[in-house]
């Protein structure tokens, strides 16, 4: 069994649709600080996917600082960032801002019904409903 | 240091006045899975005979780790993998009998592997071979071909006529072979749900000639499909589109093109010059749509 919520669909690469999975968890609690992550070996098998892909997505959650590696032990999520750390985060968001507010011009969204549909979503991932 | 595990230089065959595989070069590393993928008659299995040295090419050589096809001994033999859609296995033995048998030829063989492995195909032990289903012999072809931990893994079309459930056990198995030492797998087929899910790196012949070669990640990454909605209906396209825009398609007010080189942002805009004032948005494709979208622009109508 994997500890958090994954759907792999075909189209996009499963590394990109894996990092994303275990971003989720950690963001909307499934996983927590400290828990273990299932080695490569048991992603791979579970998901049924090349692990070498598994190795690049825990690679690439390691460097963003969301896992942390243990010698021997394996994978488990790391602290979450403090609130300066956090800044530098909302600064890494800008990208997805500008493309939330581009696309949302796009289809004649007012600004109210943006930040309605966004406080829904905050709400659902962060399980406050 | 990199071994390349499999190597090919103009690998050619020709049957008769027929080039089944034409000018095939290719390089593939250790430690993944690539899958090789055409239409059918695209020359994937003369190309894999050539390889396990079934067939003789016309000119050309190819290699598997580091040793010249032609000239494969037996201590290479023992380190590579072959199941082949048609695998003909002695159909009189039973399950055990054939393993037993396969076993004395390989030193690497390991019981516990291959026990596991037997569990985990839930293969009858004592059951004669032309006795089992299409499933159960390819499984047991496979199980006879990972028991000695291969460093080298070829696999000719090995999903068709399983059921889904196979399917899945059949890639746990490949998936097993991952686990240690030394490994890569050569994979051609149809399913590409299945090699979307597995495969590093495809490679994409057609007509006996290497199409394209590189990562499923690049791959996916640079091909969209474009779709433009258009302010007035249009009953021609606009002359000199780029290259890297193929099966551009005009229905009314919708366009849709095949783009192979995206770059967000820059396609984007690229499009608006020449579609000004569209509605675009590139959808990302799966290796399904892909395969299929680059056979048409290679010339196929394809039979889905």
């Amino acid at each position: 069994m994997i500890p958090f919520s994954i759907d792999l669909k075909p189209g996009s690469p499963f590394c990109d649709q894996l990092a994303y999975a275990v971003k989720k968890a950690i963001v909307s609690g499934q996983l927590q600080t400290g828990d273990r992550l299932p080695s490569v070996r048991v992603l791979a098998q579970e998901l049924k996917i090349n692990p070498n892909t598994v190795q690049k997505a825990i690679s690439r959650l390691t460097a963003e600082g969301l896992l942390e590696i243990q010698p021997g032990i394996g994978c488990s999520i790391a602290n979450r960032p403090r609130k300066a750390e956090a800044k530098a985060c909302a600064v890494l968001l800008h990208q997805e801002m500008e493309r939330l507010v581009v696309e949302a011009r796009r289809l004649n969204l007012s600004k109210e019904e943006v930040e309605k549909a966004l406080t829904e979503h905050w709400n659902r991932i962060s399980g406050q409903n | 240091m990199d071994i390349n595990t499999i190597v090919t230089h103009d690998l050619t065959k020709k049957f008769g006045r027929q080039t089944a595989v034409d000018h095939l070069t290719l390089t593939i590393p250790e430690h993944g899975i690539f899958a090789f993928l055409g239409p059918n008659g695209a020359g994937k299995t003369t190309t894999i005979k050539m390889l396990m040295n079934l067939i003789v090419p016309t000119s050309g050589t190819s290699s598997l780790l580091g040793v010249d096809s032609q000239h494969l001994d037996p201590t290479t033999l023992r380190r590579i993998g072959y199941v082949s859609e048609n695998q003909r296995l002695p159909e009189w033995m039973s399950v055990a009998g054939f393993l037993a048998y396969c076993k004395t030829m390989y030193p690497d063989w390991d019981d516990g592997f291959c026990a596991r492995l037997l569990k985990q195909f839930d293969l009858p032990l004592h059951q004669q071979l032309k006795h089992l289903s299409r499933g159960m012999k390819v499984k047991a072809a496979l199980l006879s071909s990972l028991a000695y931990h291969p460093s080298l893994l070829l696999l000719d079309e090995p999903f068709t006529g399983l059921d889904p459930l196979v399917r899945d056990e059949f890639i746990r198995g490949i998936l097993d072979l991952t686990e240690a030492g030394e490994w890569s797998i050569f994979i051609s087929s149809h399913d590409l749900n299945e090699v979307e899910q597995l495969a590093d790196s495809v490679g994409f012949i057609d007509q006996g000639k290497l199409q394209l070669s590189e990562s499923l990640e690049s791959l996916q990454g640079r091909c969209r499909m474009l779709e433009l909605n258009l302010p007035a209906p249009s009953a021609t396209l606009p002359p000199h589109l780029p290259e890297h825009w193929r099966l551009p398609a005009n229905q009314g007010r919708r366009v849709s093109i095949f783009e192979t080189c995206y770059h967000e942002g820059e396609t984007e805009s690229m499009a608006r010059t020449f579609f000004p004032a569209a509605e675009v948005t590139a959808a990302t494709m799966t290796l399904r749509e892909i395969f299929v979208a680059l056979a048409q622009s290679y010339g196929h109508r394809l039979e889905e």
